[in-house]
């Protein structure tokens, strides 16, 4: 009798020395619990048994199972190692299923699962020796099985670091190829690579949104649809990373246009982006770190097609005013290099742009001997469109000067010419006149211009007949001439608002009166030092003040 | 400045790319003409051959998921073959083993599409 005891408790020993040599010798967890379930099957001659270890949420999950129906497996109580051995589910599982055993397995950490075993095929049960084996096998397994476990979990963080080692990396790249990049398309197609490959999608648009205005860099969406769907939600309302569920939630259009995840691209909190992806072809939802990724990528890109777009607005900027030089050049030549000299009269004139190029206008144009023909004009608006509509009146001034035509009739036809080729709103105030230079006479038409001041014996008449400013409609109504004789000592002022108008620093402005009251004190000087004294004058005003108009004026002496 | 070469060359009605050197952000557009050449040929068939590809990035990655989708629609595919380990790691560990199938010669993979005849 004690010679079949020694001769069982020996075989019990090797087969554990056995067990422990095997399980000590392997790291794969799945490999471990075969041979435990394995063991247990040889030793206790049953063909049914499962072992369930806990997860990371403390939840049992069946890990391994022989001779057990799928259909069984699938019943397995959801239990917690904090209900477990309470909630009675696992033991009605077992009862209903007939499994005799159930053993915890522990490691010096504690609990990590447990064994279940079914009938023995020799319909026996389980003695105590066998339960106390049973726990000896399940001691040296737990210490394998924890190895296991540790080595899987550290297999898992190590994948995960390669997965940021490789975002970085990305980023690292990305930073280095954008910042050298001055192309918009170039940088948003080196983004749009950078996600897809990273987050494994094919669907998705890059949009920066500029002055109001979205720019679709990118987009393999349904292009309406996204349209649309925009246009219902400002973009600066995206102002945090929205995931599916947010999206389905608030912004359905998105959804059903497949959109899975909108990440603002934002420079100092304002949203100048939107990166959008579709569904991940591997089925996963985005995680934290992948938002992280894309958002930190997507504030790469934005500040370089931010660069990009300063720098194209600054090359666009720089044309521009070589153009404006340009337009300038070419106006300076359209006023008068010289002022004819006539024997009874002086004339003198000035003009400064409040622009590069204004919208102010003066000539004088020597007609035949004696006879010298003056304008001056102030065209509506500034800037570029006042100037070219300022060199149309130069040309038609020049063509209508050939026609040796009456100033009234003139003025009509000049009305016309301008009515027919200003579009709506633009309008020319002008003043014209012919000087007489032996008969010492002006003869002048006023078209809606300041009056000009005629100044004689310290007593000012304002130049006044004429008719409608140029521009506005046809002419309907004839403008009508006035001829004016002239005496010795009289002057003549021709201004234009930019003058009276001229505002110092406290929004006052020069006036007619100050510019009135300037012509008496100095009408007697030459003509020269009087426009000398206008200028200094509405220079001295203004002092400080940046100039908001054109200024132009001619001031004309008789000898 | 790293060095990128690509060639496509046909073998039957199979296109294969040879890629060669370092494909990343920078790179990358000359893989994408490639493609774009493929497509305007109709040419949906397509391995790709990593051979002497030394490094590829994300990006490098991304040329791949924008064009797979249109190959497969065409009945075609893009799948790769002859990768260095160190590339594959990079392709396994953004998820392509899943999506793409990788073949260890490119005999292999141009024999796969033979069978889809």
């Amino acid at each position: 009798m004690q010679q079949l005891d020694n001769n069982a408790a020996l075989r019990n020993f090797s087969a554990l020395v056995d067990f422990s040599n095997l399980i000590n010798s392997t790291l794969d967890l799945n490999f471990s619990l075969n041979n435990i379930l394995l063991t247990c099957f040889g030793k206790f001659h049953t063909t049914k048994g499962m072992i369930a270890l806990l997860n990371d949420e403390k939840y049992f999950e069946v890990k391994v199972s022989k001779g057990i129906s799928n259909n069984i497996i699938s019943k397995f109580p959801k239990i917690t190692i904090h209900n477990y051995e309470t909630s009675g589910e696992l033991s009605s599982y077992i009862e209903e299923n007939n499994f005799p055993i159930v053993q915890d397995i522990k490691s010096s950490e504690g609990l990590k699962g447990i064994l279940i075993l079914g009938q023995r095929l020799t319909g026996k049960d389980y003695e105590e020796e066998d339960i106390n084996f049973l726990k000896t096998i399940l001691n040296v397994g737990s210490t394998a099985i924890e190895n296991s476990i540790m080595v899987e979990k550290l297999k898992r963080v190590n994948r995960d670091l390669d997965a940021k080692v490789n975002q970085l990396s990305s980023l690292f790249d990305l930073s280095k190829e954008f910042s050298g990049i001055l192309q918009i398309e170039m940088v948003s197609k080196m983004l749009v690579y950078s996600l897809i490959g990273q987050m494994l999608v094919s669907k998705y648009a890059v949009i920066s949104c500029a002055a109001n205005t979205l720019h679709f860099l990118d987009n393999r969406f349904d292009e309406n649809h996204l349209r649309n769907s925009l246009k219902q939600c400002e973009s600066n309302q995206f102002t945090k990373p929205l995931t599916r569920n947010e999206l389905i939630d608030k912004y359905k259009p998105f959804a059903e246009v497949g959109v899975d995840l909108i990440v603002p691209m934002q420079i100092k909190g304002e949203t100048k982006g939107l990166i959008l992806l579709g569904k991940r072809k591997n089925e996963l939802q985005y995680t934290k770190s992948d938002i992280e990724f894309v958002s930190s990528v997507g504030s790469l890109a934005i500040i370089s097609i931010e660069n990009a777009r300063l720098f194209k607005e600054t090359l666009e900027k720089q044309r521009l005013e070589k153009d404006l030089e340009t337009a300038r050049n070419i106006q300076n030549n359209l006023l008068p290099k010289s002022i004819p000299k006539l024997s009874n009269f002086e004339i003198a004139a000035f003009n400064k742009s409040a622009r590069m190029v204004g919208g102010d206008y003066y000539d004088i144009v020597k007609l035949e001997e004696n006879k010298v023909l003056f304008a001056i004009a102030d065209v509506s608006g500034k800037g570029v469109p006042a100037a070219l509509l300022m060199a149309n009146i130069q040309a038609f001034l020049k063509s209508i000067c050939k026609m040796k035509m009456q100033l009234a009739e003139a003025t009509g036809l000049m009305n016309d010419l301008v009515a027919e080729n200003t579009t709506m709103g633009s309008f020319i105030t002008f003043f014209w006149g012919i000087i007489d230079n032996a008969k010492k006479e002006l003869t002048y038409v006023n078209a809606g211009h300041n009056p000009p001041l005629h100044i004689r014996n310290y007593n000012i008449t304002k130049l006044k007949k004429g008719g409608m400013i140029l521009g506005v409609m046809e002419t309907m109504i004839p403008y009508i001439s006035e001829t004016v004789r002239l005496e010795s000592g009289d002057a003549i002022i021709l201004f234009t608002d930019g003058i009276t108008e001229a505002m110092n620093d406290k929004w006052e402005e020069f006036s007619d009166e100050r510019l009135e009251t300037l012509a008496l004190q100095k009408y007697e000087e030459s003509a020269q030092n009087i426009l000398a004294h206008i200028k200094f004058n509405v220079e001295d005003f203004t002092h400080g003040a940046e100039q908001s108009d054109d200024i132009t004026s001619l001031v004309i002496k008789v000898k | 400045m790293a060095e990128f070469n690509v060639n496509l060359r046909g073998v039957g009605s199979v296109s294969v790319i040879d890629v060669k050197g370092y494909l990343d952000a920078h790179t990358a557009p000359e893989l994408e003409n490639i493609f774009n050449k493929l497509l305007d040929e109709r040419q949906f068939k397509v391995v790709v051959n990593f051979d002497e590809l030394k490094y590829i990035s994300s990006a490098g990655l991304g040329v791949f998921m924008a064009y797979v989708e249109t190959m497969r629609e065409n009945k075609g595919d893009i799948k790769f073959s002859n990768m260095k380990e160190n590339v594959y790691n990079i392709f396994d560990l953004l998820g392509f083993p899943i999506l793409y199938e990788f073949y260890k010669e490119e005999k292999e993979a141009v024999y796969k599409f033979g069978d889809q005849r």
